[in-house]
């Protein structure tokens, strides 16, 4: 690395002016805007995390107790059953394309930084073979959502979002939502945005 | 906006190698705000300045032919060559364990002395 100084003053400033990415790390909050408002989504504590599973678990009750309850593995049979989807041709196809991506990124891998047109050429397929991947995932999430475990996933985000979402009034963080009712009727931008932003929050938390 | 291709960029940021770097060496040196209970963005993170790392310490020992500051930058090259170096550390093992287990075939009576009668003036 070359003039070390120089590029550490520079990566400090640009890490001064991207400051919202950076609380991605440090401190567990994820800062978005929505409408000119300054909103944050952060982790839940543990008394809220065990409220949330509380919830959770009153919330699979009263799915169970609904009709049409379907469990995932009830609606992947039905699901081929009827003709719409067939996982099992599905993750057929994935790990074709996953072997594929995987010769790709041989092929590029051993390519050297001067020869820009190959790696240009292998870039674009790969990132074709990545979106397949991609729309298989989103296919297979939108067939499974009224299973209930997707809709159990989709309650604890959505709960989380309402409980650890805050915005900033006269410089201190206040909580969105007083309840959950509150939350439900809330702009759907806003509620997205938070469901979203707190998924990205909760990535692997338990992994 | 994908995190995750944030992550990757504060990950391999000088700044952010060089606390990884005082950190190992200084324990009071911390990363985060908080001490515990690292989200999953956190982990991610943490994965990746280690990889990084790693990288930058592969690219000054030069020890990959295709690894530059180039493929570092770019998070498709930097995939395809994390693949491809797992791929050649895999068969690496594997020659070692090949060699491993001819060399226990070789001596594995490497205890027992046997004598031959042998003729050195090679004459009739």
């Amino acid at each position: 690395m070359e003039n070390k100084e120089q590029i550490l003053s520079e990566s400090i400033k640009s890490l001064e002016l991207n400051n919202y990415e950076v609380g991605i790390v440090q401190n567990n909050k994820l800062i978005f805007i929505v409408d000119d408002k300054n909103y944050r989504v952060r982790m839940p504590i543990q008394s809220e995390q065990a409220f949330i599973d509380h919830k959770r678990n009153l919330a699979q009750l009263d799915y169970l107790n609904q009709e049409g309850c379907i469990t995932r593995k009830q609606l992947i049979t039905k699901l081929k059953d009827v003709g719409i989807l067939d996982i099992e041709k599905i993750e057929a196809r994935k790990e074709e394309l996953t072997k594929e991506l995987k010769q790709m990124w041989f092929a590029l891998a051993t390519k050297s930084s001067s020869e820009k047109n190959r790696i240009e050429e292998y870039k674009e397929k790969i990132n074709k073979i990545q979106d397949e991947l991609k729309n298989i995932a989103i296919e297979v999430g939108t067939q499974l959502a009224p299973s209930l475990e997707s809709r159990l996933e989709k309650f604890i985000v959505e709960y989380t979002a309402f409980l650890c979402t805050d915005v900033q009034s006269e410089g201190k963080w206040v909580r969105v939502w007083e309840t959950i009712e509150d939350f439900n009727k809330a702009d759907s931008p806003l509620t997205e945005r938070a469901a979203a932003s707190i998924t990205w929050l909760l990535l692997n938390k338990r992994s | 906006m994908d995190y995750i291709d944030v992550i990757r960029k504060l990950a391999r940021s000088t700044y952010y190698q060089n606390i990884y770097s005082a950190a190992k060496d200084v324990g009071s040196i911390q990363l985060f705000e908080n001490k515990n209970n690292y989200s999953g963005l956190q982990s991610l993170f943490l994965y990746w300045l280690k990889i990084y790392d790693l990288l930058y310490t592969e690219i000054s020992s030069k020890e990959w032919k295709y690894l530059d500051e180039d493929v570092i930058n770019d998070d498709c090259r930097c995939d395809a060559f994390l693949y491809w170096r797992g791929q050649q550390k895999e068969a690496e093992l594997d020659k070692h364990k090949q060699e491993q287990k001819v060399s226990n075939l070789k001596f594995k009576n490497s205890g027992q002395v046997s004598m031959f009668d042998i003729d050195l003036r090679g004459g009739k």
